[in-house]
């Protein structure tokens, strides 16, 4: 039997961790559990984060919004802050998982396991979102990229958890734009997805292009070249064929029981072309 | 180690240490070698899991490495090593050919032929309740076994046989199953229970496979290649077939031969075709086990000839399902396998309601609205789906019935309920032959020692022939209780009287006999009835090989269904989306509407997955999808919304008309989604499931030449 700690805020978390040290804290556990039955993880006792009311909110602080680590990904998705400002993280998070695992799962679970496949990744790089990370000590906010060194590899300090997240919406002249290839509609890893931010003059041209690709790479893919080759144009065929090509060509994944890498870099080019539906005609 | 009970081996098998229903060539414990990935060599009891976990991580198999048999093209080549060095054919577990007519040299004078190659993959049951099941040895020495199967009564002898024990000696029983779908159908858990219980006098010992160890042990779906080469005159009448059927069986026959013969008979669809080569062959291989699964054979032979006659008709410029109702075999004509259809026959009927159904007339319009990057397609596919065991295996059932002492009907039910509801239908029809309701009805489940011989709950016979039992059974009790009741009431004649809910009523002076004041007044002997059912064979004799005939060709019955798949295609991701999906099926009278819906939807699913994104993926003898996070199941979200429409075409031979129902509606997805996405796109795959990469390198870039947006 394993031992599950139940604490119900953040000075109880830091008390019991002290008092059990090897002790895993986990929120959801739709991950964990699964790697646990596995054997692929031990814990010879659990921390149970679904009862940190402190992390659990929502909320506009200055030009900013905070999503707390503990909020699951149903909660976001139904907020209509979320759903208002940050379309792009929406979408993911409708094709995250399944209904139940969205009714489980946390942000800051996502974040923490760093997947390949994460879905809420590469809406939130686009997004340039920061983490905040709590400790005894306080907190302290990395770029998502500090955080995330790696496949299941993030900075996490002795016993550090994640706090939240820090997103400034885009304006409302960025179009926020996210697909999945999955295997099925629900329960489905991530072949490849895309997340992109594209901002458009009134005229339709491009006057920034942020795009972020999943499970293309062993953390979430960017390409300058791309974003850079859509830059001054318009969102038309030609031009995001140009970008495809370039995103293609750079582009390293891995063949798996999924795909191939091969599908994989032809899709990930394709899924821009999505984006002539932006570009009114 | 302290808390293991017993430590087993092939040593320890007092029996024949095989299993198997035709051949017997599957070990308990593995004695020569070990022939698969799955193969159980030691048998492991402990008090509790972490204990039998700790234990079985101490085994230390000594194996000398052999070089193993990965695929049928290398099993059939002349120094490929034999899987059973005793097998008379070798590799080959089973062969069966129908030739008629001319055969295949009658393709050289059709107007048009088309040729189709088909590779598809090895489908897990994945059924909610994987095998399990408990047993104890009786201080009487008999052996107890529960089991999750569908098969009690074979089991039984499977059993006594393969651990040395009497017949007697043993009783199976099988409460509610988890699920089945023919994974059950043949011994999973039974005899290492009962090895296990020998071991542990007086013990109960329990086994439950975890969704791995299912995966890895439990039976499949066979793999098949196939090829096709159809030819027609040039008005659409169906000349000439060439058809080669090839199933990977794995390591052992467990059922493999019969379902390679199933296969070879709806070779040809429920066509008639004058000139026809079919040829199939069951081959051994290292791989996992293959056996039956809802469909036994006919979905992968569905999935080349629905798609040939799709290619065939876009040949000739006709309508698909023109092109299918010209050809069918009608009652008395013969099929493409030789057998002359003497059933109840409602295909026509069912082609004729789907012609007319909103899906079929609209698509049109509903593929012209595909949006941006979007293909829409709208396919068929018609089957037909033979009932039972086939002209030589007695496809019989025992039904017995009782009027408890308390004055309820007790229906002893000898065939398994894995979920598909057969229990409740068999109570519905006792209570419509005794004017009975649920409220004065029991039901036993089948037990070797209560219930009476039924034979499996498979093959779509499950209600076809017990049900017939039981009508019987049960029209003998209502007999014997209207005499009876009339003797007590001193009235003239039993037909002065009214077998009502609960009571036996003299409608002319309203006197009334409870039914437990009758049972008290009758002795056991009468208060039970018996009924036996043997299915009809067909005379027809299309082949003299009396091996195909042991395994079961040909049929005598059919159940017939067509069905409507609506795709959309994704050009940029090769995603397939099933949008629509429209079942007409004739499997006779339906004596329960919802729970033929619920097969038919069930089918659809499980043929949803097998065309779309099932694969059992196997290489170099290891399984490569070893649990549900990579063996990927549809999603309810996967499934569309399903239109069931019924032709009831009575059947003399069933309960009040009824076929089975069980397994037609698996035949025909996989190939009306496969002419759904050639309808979309012009184009097919050869090898299946339809994954995104498979359509996607079909599709190739079509944006790239100056494609729509």
């Amino acid at each position: 039997m394993t031992a599950v700690l139940l604490p119900s805020g953040l000075e109880e978390l830091w008390a019991l961790w002290e008092q059990h040290p090897t002790a895993m804290p986990y929120a959801g556990g739709t991950d964990l559990l699964v790697r646990l039955r596995k054997g692929l993880a031990q814990a010879p006792a659990l921390i149970c984060l679904e009862r940190l009311k402190e992390l659990q909110c929502i909320e506009e602080r200055g030009p900013e919004l905070f999503l707390g680590a503990l909020c699951t990904h149903q909660e976001l998705l139904e907020h209509p802050l979320l759903r208002g400002r940050l379309p792009v993280l929406a979408q993911a998070l409708a094709v995250l998982g399944s209904p139940p695992i969205r009714h489980m799962g946390t942000l800051g679970g996502n974040l923490a396991t760093a997947s390949p496949a994460g879905d809420t990744l590469p809406p939130l790089y686009v997004l340039g979102a920061e983490v905040e990370l709590c400790s005894p000590a306080g907190v302290r906010r990395l770029s998502l990229t500090d955080f995330i060194r790696g496949p299941g590899q993030v900075t996490l300090g002795p016993r550090e958890i994640v706090g939240g997240v820090w997103v400034a919406p885009p304006s409302d002249s960025v179009r926020q734009h996210f697909e999945k290839v999955g295997l099925r509609k629900a329960l489905a890893i991530a072949v490849v997805s895309l997340a992109a931010l594209i901002d458009l003059t009134p005229q339709g041209v491009v006057r920034g292009a942020r795009l972020a690709w999943g499970s293309l790479g062993p953390t979430v893919v960017r390409s300058p070249r791309a974003e850079q080759a859509l830059l001054g144009g318009r969102l038309r065929l030609p031009e995001l064929r140009a970008a495809a090509d370039i995103v293609a060509d750079e582009a390293a994944p891995i063949d798996d029981l999924r795909a191939t890498a091969a599908y994989r870099r032809e899709v990930a080019g394709n899924l821009l072309l999505r984006l002539a539906q932006y570009g009114g005609g | 180690m302290p808390g293991v009970e017993a430590v087993l081996t092939h040593a320890q098998v007092r029996g024949s240490n095989r299993q198997g229903v035709i051949r017997k060539d599957q070990p308990v414990l593995v004695d020569d070698k070990v022939r698969h990935c799955g193969d159980a060599v030691a048998l492991v009891v402990a008090r509790d899991q972490g204990t039998l976990a700790a234990a079985l991580g101490l085994i230390e198999l000594e194996l000398e490495p052999l070089e193993p048999v990965l695929d049928m093209t290398r099993a059939l080549e002349p120094d490929a090593p034999l899987v059973h060095e005793d097998h008379p054919t070798g590799n080959i577990l089973l062969a069966g050919e129908l030739v008629s007519g001319r055969g295949q040299a009658a393709l050289a004078d059709c107007a048009q032929v088309v040729e189709l190659a088909l590779e598809l993959p090895r489908q897990e049951h994945a059924f909610l309740e994987t095998e399990a099941g408990w047993a104890i040895l009786t201080p009487e020495g008999t052996l107890e076994i529960v089991a999750s199967t569908q098969t009690p009564f074979r089991d039984r002898t499977e059993v006594a046989e393969a651990l040395g024990l009497e017949l007697e000696q043993v009783r199976v029983s099988a409460p509610y199953l988890g699920g089945g779908f023919g994974g059950k159908d043949g011994v999973t858990v039974q005899s290492l229970l009962g090895l296990a219980a020998l071991a542990c006098p007086g013990r109960p010992v329990k086994m439950w496979w975890s969704r791995e160890e299912s995966f890895l042990a439990g039976v499949k779906r066979h793999p098949a290649r196939l090829h096709y080469r159809l030819g027609a005159e040039s008005d659409g009448r169906l000349r000439a077939l060439d058809a080669d059927l090839c199933y990977d069986t794995g390591p052992y026959d467990h059922l493999g031969g019969v379902v390679m013969t199933l296969g070879l008979e709806h070779a040809g669809g429920p066509y008639r075709i004058e000139h026809v080569r079919l040829r199939a062959r069951a081959v051994y291989t290292n791989n996992p086990v293959s056996g039956p699964f809802r469909g036994f054979g006919v979905p992968q032979a569905a999935a080349a000839l629905e798609q040939a006659m799709d290619l065939m008709a876009q040949r000739l410029g006709l309508d698909p399902i023109e092109l299918r109702r010209r050809n069918l075999a009608r009652r008395g004509q013969r099929v493409a396998s030789g057998a002359r259809l003497d059933c109840s026959h409602g295909l026509e009927e069912c082609l004729q309601k789907l012609a007319g159904h909103q899906w079929w007339r609209g698509r049109g319009a509903w593929k012209a609205q595909a949006g941006p990057f979007k293909r829409r397609g709208v396919g068929v596919a018609a089957v037909m789906h033979g009932l039972g065991y086939g002209p030589v295996v007695p496809d019989v059932a025992n039904a017995k019935i009782e009027l408890t002492p308390q004055g309820k009907i007790r229906v002893y039910s000898g065939v398994a309920d894995m979920g598909q509801g057969n229990a409740s239908t068999c109570l519905q029809i006792a209570g419509q032959v005794l004017n009975q309701g649920l409220e004065n009805m029991e039901l036993v489940l089948p037990d070797t020692e209560r219930t009476l011989p039924s034979g499996s709950a498979s093959a779509s016979r499950t209600t076809f022939t017990y049900g017939q039992a039981l009508i019987a059974a049960s029209g003998q009790l209502r007999r014997r209780l209207l005499e009876r009741a009339a003797d007590l009431l001193f009235v003239a004649s039993a037909t002065e009287l009214a077998l009502l809910p609960g009571r036996v009523r003299h409608s002319a002076s309203g006197r009334e006999l409870p039914l437990a004041r009758l049972a008290a007044l009758m002795q056991e002997s009468e208060r039970v009835a018996v009924g036996r059912h043997r299915a009809p064979v067909s005379q027809e004799r299309p082949t003299a090989d009396e091996a195909l005939r042991l395994h079961g060709l040909p049929h005598a019955v059919f159940s017939f269904a067509t069905q409507l798949a609506a795709v959309e295609l994704d050009e940029l991701t090769g995603q397939v989306e099933l949008k629509g999906f429209v079942s007409v099926c004739d499997c006779g009278r339906l004596l329960n509407q919802q729970l033929a819906e619920q097969q038919m939807q069930g089918a659809m699913a499980q043929g949803l997955g097998y065309a779309l994104c099932e694969d059992f993926a196997v290489a170099g003898g290891r399984v490569q999808t070893p649990d549900l996070s990579t063996y990927l199941l549809p999603t309810s979200l996967d499934a569309p919304d399903m239109d069931s429409l019924w032709v009831q075409a009575h059947e003399p031979s069933g309960p009040f008309g009824l076929k089975g129902v069980g397994e037609v509606g698996m035949d025909g997805p996989l190939p009306a989604i496969s002419n759904a996405v050639a309808d979309a796109c012009g184009l097919r795959a050869q090898r299946f499931p339809l994954t995104p990469e498979r359509v996607l390198a079909v599709l190739g870039r079509p944006w790239a030449a100056g494609g729509r947006p």
